[in-house]
């Protein structure tokens, strides 16, 4: 499948939401922990060897379930291939717990909730839709039933 | 670099809805015949599709920090572009089959990166801490009374619409107030020891009242043609520059009030 390459190794010099030294593990059999630069850019997770400025990869995080394996140690599965876990370790606790509520924050889905749930308390408590004066009231993203099926955990 | 290609390659096609659906004729790289192909937007990520019935994408365009113009072409009407700010970037020419679905995908497009998503979110979340207060400071001329209450729903089978969707879009579409019950809920995510799901379900909370969250009465929808002073742009617009710049203003206003309540 092709895709933006350049633009996305662009993205993964943009300002970060959050950005780590940690050790991290690939879902493969035999894939060992190594010392990375982990970076949170919108709904990418970014991974670098230390001291160089191009990303090794990518990780879009949609679709995703983030699980605290351990104190310090948080995985990634996609439900896709929900057998595959990428781990992340930390060097604490604090920092494994941020990391995890950073990550959770960071998928567009997770946001379309945000919205809707903020849009319908404030419609709620003044009668009005906020997003009518931004003209984006019909967009199919910000409505209450867009064929979600409930979560499955 | 490496990308979770298989994955993304699941997003696209899995049953979380999108945002947007449709053929466009897409510029290729080297052949430069315009190819009409199945586009899927979802959030921030544009996929294509040789043929809408395929099941894997050709590609995906990642839409952040995108800008999106109308373009002149040669070959084709209703041609526009998704361009990027970085070097030697490509420029991702697209024609739509008539006038609204260029203007509808060129909007649809122009919003879609997570940034604007992001503005949005945080100004309700400071509108909603806003009104919440004022809520709280004066309850009695509090206006809240306007539903009945309802049986806490359960999970998320019957949710009620806001309004119509856009006619290009897949799915479900409803129009006007429902009278079945309410069967939304929702709750904040919070991260738990044992795991956090991405599908975080929403779970009534209503400031401590008890009864369950019901989706507002539909908001009187806009009208398509006209506009109003939000929206000095019509499907009739000629003016393709107007058009940009109404798009490129509204972002950058929101950014500014989001700056300013910062």
């Amino acid at each position: 499948m092709r895709f933006n390459e350049k633009e996305l190794v662009f993205l993964s010099r943009q300002p970060s939401e959050r950005a780590a030294e940690l050790g991290m593990k690939g879902p493969k059999k035999g894939d060992v922990v190594k010392r990375r630069v982990v970076k949170l850019i919108v709904n990418f997770l970014f991974y670098f060897r230390i001291d160089e400025d191009e990303p090794i990869g990518a990780l879009l995080l949609e679709q995703c379930r983030v699980e605290r394996e351990d104190d310090q140690v948080f995985s990634i599965v996609f439900l896709d291939e929900a057998e595959r876990k990428y781990l992340f370790e930390c060097d604490s606790q604090e920092q494994c717990v941020e990391w995890i509520d950073a990550i959770v924050k960071a998928s567009y889905e997770s946001m379309r909730k945000n919205l809707i749930y903020y849009r319908t308390e404030i419609h709620r408590l003044t009668g009005k839709d906020p997003l009518e004066q931004y003209g984006i009231s019909d967009e199919t993203r910000f409505q209450v039933n867009s064929g979600l099926p409930p979560a499955d955990t | 670099m490496k990308l979770n290609e298989k994955s993304v390659a699941y997003y696209a096609t899995c049953n979380s809805p999108p945002d947007k659906t449709g053929f466009l004729f897409k510029k290729g790289e080297r052949n430069t015949a315009y190819h009409r192909r199945w586009f899927i937007l979802k959030g921030n990520m544009l996929f294509y599709f040789e043929e809408r019935e395929s099941r894997e994408p050709i590609g995906v365009i990642v839409l952040e920090g995108c800008t999106v113009e109308l373009c002149e072409s040669e070959s084709e009407e209703f041609a526009f572009a998704v361009k990027f700010d970085c070097v030697k970037a490509r420029v991702y020419k697209m024609a739509a089959e008539n006038q609204p679905a260029m203007e509808s995908w060129v909007k649809a497009l122009s919003r879609a990166s997570f940034d604007y998503m992001r503005l949005v979110v945080k100004e309700l979340e400071r509108q909603l801490e806003e009104v919440q207060e004022e809520a709280r400071s004066s309850q009695a001329k509090n206006k809240l009374k306007k539903h009945q209450p309802q049986v806490q729903g359960a999970t998320s089978s019957q949710p009620t619409t806001f309004s119509l969707q856009n006619a290009e879009i897949t799915g479900p579409s409803q129009e006007g107030v429902s009278s079945r019950e309410n069967g939304v809920s929702w709750s904040k995510p919070t991260s738990l020891p044992n795991g956090v799901s991405e599908g975080c379900v929403w779970e009534g909370d209503c400031c401590g009242k008890g009864d369950g969250v019901k989706p507002p009465t539909v908001p009187p929808r806009r009208k398509p043609s006209g506009g109003s002073p939000e929206s000095p742009v019509s499907p009739g617009t000629g003016s393709f520059s107007k058009l940009h710049d109404w798009y490129g203003q509204e972002v950058a206003e929101l950014r500014t009030e989001w700056l300013q309540s910062q």
